[in-house]
């Protein structure tokens, strides 16, 4: 039996916004003490009314820019009916038939839409009994919903950690998986023997990025077995939810899908219709900061690796950290750059302002005359002190003695001193190590080593 | 009694130390104590010793202030129970208040009670109330119409200077008609819906009823105006109504559609009505005969869409924060929720939601174009007299039918005031509706100042 597994992934993000989606309140909700963060609107009091955050509009048509999506001109919210006791309003505000973002695409993956809607409350269940905050409830949130063009586990792992560098580029949420900001529902079937497709299956309350991967392979698994059981196919009734256990490792049947029908969207009579013209989503285009792929792309053309290339992008902060001190195309440069930040400079917290790329460049200038180790002590130490590197490496002596002559005579010394030595290297080059090391000891560790081992070896051959 | 008087003769004898506003106050709770008994006008009121602290220290900064008013109870209002006439908000006390309440106590206005109504807007009788039915005082065993039946009541019988009521499909216009009062339902946007309870989000309208045209222009300016906690609320500036009632009458031109004038609608009534235009045009209006030929398709587009609405906007009453269930809902809440749900449910939302909302936009048009050949539209308000209790609940079909001059406005956004034209023999008061453009509250007030200043109806009141 040949199995293709088929697979969409519907992510929300957590908008990082100051206040809601609808109201004023303060939109941060985690650890915070249950229902401060709330007013008659986010609560749905009688008589409250949504006004849409401009910001958050604006935000999620920049991820549908980044997402290479078409932006509608003109949307509107529309309400989505169901009954739960942490949905203040029994409807949540979002959008169906015309989202801000539509027909984009990641790598491989389709994108079907980007849509803005908002959160829900949380309810917490604490001995026996169910307890209600509203922290939450109104907080914006996007929803990006994938094309069913993801095949396996690892893709799914893939797209969502693209997706989380793009959100986190663009600065506009957290998407913290484990904090909730944000959230994966897969939906998955089978296609068997290129012909026959099992139901398609939702799996919801996946807490964690390995979660998402166990819970796909768990489901994958379970519907061959199932499928070589009883043969159902996939039509228009069957869809089910199924729930993921972490604790079991294993999903569960929750409900029998409700159509998208069955949530009675209509156009939201609170809210008018939205309007962002082509001037404003150029204008918000220009916001859009150099995304990873671009980021890469020129990495690479400036010779670095794509190992060097991937770590630097992998973080916007990071990798704006490296186009500050990168102002010129010289690619040894930047390869001595990127090993730095890539090596010592990752072992600390870094603040842009803080660096300096004057630095950077006088370590690079003076590279010949300063040990590797000198190097990377130098580059923390002067990031630390605010100090430029060649000052210190003045104060501590650290500059390498090049200067053929004056190791000649201390390598002359040195060959006079310890004839067993010179002895083991004409029967065997390789031991010159030993008298190298004489040499630096002599100089007071400031011989360049690889000098002192050109001028050992052009004496010894004269000898 | 002071409370005949016009705000703006009260406002000038406050200042003039004529009298008090404790004495404006004292001579409304004398007449809650008389006559809210008999019409069952509130739902709560305020204590008389609380309206009278204020009083004693108001500041005399805007006409309104020290006046003391009514409010539909489903206005929010901060510490005083609000019900939307309904058992499930029985014990609701909101801890905010709408954007109007807070701009009257701004103006320095005084809050006395909140009114009667069918429960959540649903009706046009005020007996679909959880709270006792209103009656009409100029006959108490007949309705006073609805749903605002309090606040008309209240103003009818002068226990309030004026109240503000809300208008989805005639909730201001059918009971100002039946009981002798002076109604306005808005252009959508023109007033903030914050805080007001929804019923119809897109048709609900914040509107004034008194006892002239010139006391509603100056509650309209000081409610009136965009709103930041109401996206729908409308930036076009607000006039100084009060200040624009001139008007020279031959600029103006008096649609008449013949199809509001037909079968159904009872002789005596069509006759004040028409009588409207003829003193009108005495007095140098022109008067113009147009067709409104869709006028049939009303009915059904605003008893598609409102209960639609309404199944989504009443949905958050489920029980668990409001203590009371959804049990506690009246047959015809219930009936309008059913109906509601069903039109937006799968399969039916296209043949009935959504043609509804196209047929809306047909009547968008149609009434443009009425509005093109003139400048304001003459309509009945209500097609009967008001009947007595039990006659519209019995027949919910009926109770339908009634609304159809008064729905027609709400799906299209325009304003119409409601004044008093006349009495049938039987002295049960007849009203008629004046629905202008978008925006032209202006124009309608200034018509119907005009016509108040002709003829003496709105001055009359029932002798209980």
């Amino acid at each position: 039996m040949k199995i293709t597994p088929i697979i969409g992934l519907e992510v929300h993000v957590e908008l990082k916004t100051k206040s809601k989606m609808f109201c004023g309140c303060d939109a941060e909700h985690f650890h915070t003490e249950p229902n401060t963060h709330t007013c008659p609107v986010c609560l749905g009091l009688p008589g409250a009314l949504p006004v849409p955050n401009k910001k958050a509009c604006e935000w999620c048509i920049k991820l549908g820019l980044a997402l290479g999506c078409t932006i509608n001109e003109e949307t509107f919210f529309e309400r989505k009916n169901y009954f739960y006791p942490d949905l203040a309003k029994s409807y949540q505000i979002s959008q169906l038939q015309k989202p801000f973002c539509i027909n984009g695409k990641l790598e491989d993956v389709r994108i079907n839409r980007v849509h803005q809607e908002e959160d829900t409350g949380k309810s917490v269940h604490v001995n026996g009994e169910t307890l209600l905050d509203f922290n939450r409830s109104g907080v914006p949130l996007v929803e990006i919903v994938s094309e069913p063009d993801i095949k396996s586990p690892e893709d799914a792992k893939t797209y969502l950690l693209k997706i989380q560098q793009i959100v986190r580029y663009l600065g506009i949420s957290d998407a913290d998986i484990e904090k909730g900001s944000m959230r994966c529902e897969p939906t998955i079937n089978l296609c068997i023997d290129d012909e026959f497709y099992t139901p398609l299956v939702e799996i919801k309350n996946v807490a964690s990025l390995t979660g998402v991967m166990t819970a796909i392979q768990y489901e994958i698994d379970r519907q061959a077995e199932q499928y070589s059981q009883d043969k159902i196919t996939k039509n228009s009734t069957n869809k089910t939810t199924r729930g993921w256990d972490a604790d079991k490792q294993q999903t569960f049947l929750q409900r029998e899908k409700e159509g998208s029908a069955d949530y009675r969207y209509f156009p939201e009579p609170d809210i008018p219709p939205i309007i962002f013209s082509k001037e404003q989503v150029e204008a918000i285009r220009a916001t859009l900061p150099e995304m990873p792929e671009a980021k890469i792309a020129k990495y690479k053309t400036l010779g670095l690796s794509d190992y060097d290339s991937n770590l630097l992008s992998e973080d916007s902060y990071f990798s704006s950290i490296f186009d500050k001190i990168i102002t010129d195309s010289d690619s040894v440069y930047a390869k001595f750059v990127a090993n730095l930040l890539i090596g010592p400079l990752k072992t600390i917290e870094i603040t842009i302002d803080k660096i300096n790329p004057e630095y950077f460049k006088n370590l690079f200038d003076n590279k010949d005359q300063l040990s590797s180790s000198a190097i990377k002590q130098l580059v923390l130490e002067s990031y630390d002190k605010q100090v430029d590197p060649l000052i210190l490496a003045k104060q501590q002596n650290l500059f390498q003695v090049s200067d053929t002559n004056k190791l000649e005579e201390i390598a002359k010394d040195v060959i006079a001193n310890n004839p067993k030595a010179v002895a083991d290297y004409q029967k065997n080059p390789m031991s010159i190590g030993f008298l190298v090391g004489q040499v630096m000891k002599s100089s007071g560790g400031s011989a360049n080593p690889q000098v002192a081992k050109e001028v050992l070896e052009k004496l010894l051959v004269l000898n | 009694m002071l409370l005949d008087k016009s705000i703006s003769e009260l406002s000038a004898g406050l200042r003039s130390g004529e009298f008090t506003s404790v004495d404006l106050v004292n001579e409304c709770y004398d007449n809650i104590e008389k006559y809210n008994s008999l019409t069952n006008a509130f739902i709560t009121i305020v204590t008389r010793e609380e309206a009278l602290k204020k009083a004693q220290d108001v500041k005399l900064t805007s006409p309104l202030s020290g006046l003391p008013f009514a409010l539909k109870d489903c206005f929010a209002t901060t510490g005083v129970r609000t019900t939307a006439a309904s058992k499930v908000l029985e014990n609701f006390i909101p801890p905010y208040s709408a954007t109007i309440y807070k701009k009257l106590l701004d103006a320095g206005a005084i809050l006395i009670g909140k009114a009667n109504m069918d429960a959540w807007g649903h009706g046009g009788s005020s007996e679909n109330t959880d709270f006792g039915p209103v009656k009409n005082p100029w006959d108490i065993t007949r309705v006073a119409g609805g749903s605002g039946g309090g606040p008309a009541v209240a103003v009818a019988t002068r226990m309030a200077v004026f109240a503000i009521g809300e208008d989805t499909g005639g909730s201001i216009r059918n009971p100002a008609g039946w009981t002798n009062t002076t109604g306005l339902k808005v252009t959508y946007g023109r007033v903030s819906r914050y805080g007001a309870i929804a019923y119809a989000s897109s048709f609900d309208t914040v509107g004034p009823v008194a006892k002239s045209v010139e006391d509603c222009a100056i509650v309209l300016e000081t409610i009136a105006g965009v709103d930041k906690y109401d996206a729908t609320s409308s930036p076009v500036s607000v006039p100084a109504y009060s200040s624009l009632l001139n008007l020279d009458l031959s600029n103006v031109t008096i649609g008449i559609p013949k199809e509001f004038y037909g079968d159904g609608l009872d002789p005596e009534i069509k006759e004040a009505v028409l009588k409207v235009s003829t003193d009108l045009q005495t007095a140098g209006a022109t008067i113009k005969e147009i067709s409104m030929p869709l006028f049939d398709l009303c009915l059904p587009v605003y008893y598609l869409i409102a209960p639609s609405e309404t199944s989504s906007n009443l949905a958050r009453y489920d029980g668990v924060r409001y203590g009371t269930g959804r049990d506690n809902f009246t047959d015809e809440t219930i009936r309008r929720i059913l109906i509601g749900t069903y039109a937006l449910s799968a399969g039916y939302y296209d043949a009935y939601y959504k043609k509804a909302q196209q047929v809306r936009t047909l009547f968008i048009e149609e009434y443009k174009k009425a509005l093109s050949q003139c400048d304001v539209l003459l309509q009945p308000i209500m097609p009967n007299i008001p009947p007595k209790f039990g006659e519209l609940l019995s027949d919910p079909l009926q109770n339908l039918l009634a609304d159809i001059y008064t729905v027609s406005q709400n799906p299209v956004g325009v304003p119409s005031l409601a004044i008093p034209c006349g009495f049938t023999k039987n002295n049960l008061p007849i009203g008629a509706q004046i629905v202008g453009k978008m925006f032209s509250e202006e124009l309608l007030l200034a018509l119907g100042h005009q016509y108040q200043k002709l003829t003496d109806y709105h001055t009359q009141k029932p002798q209980l």
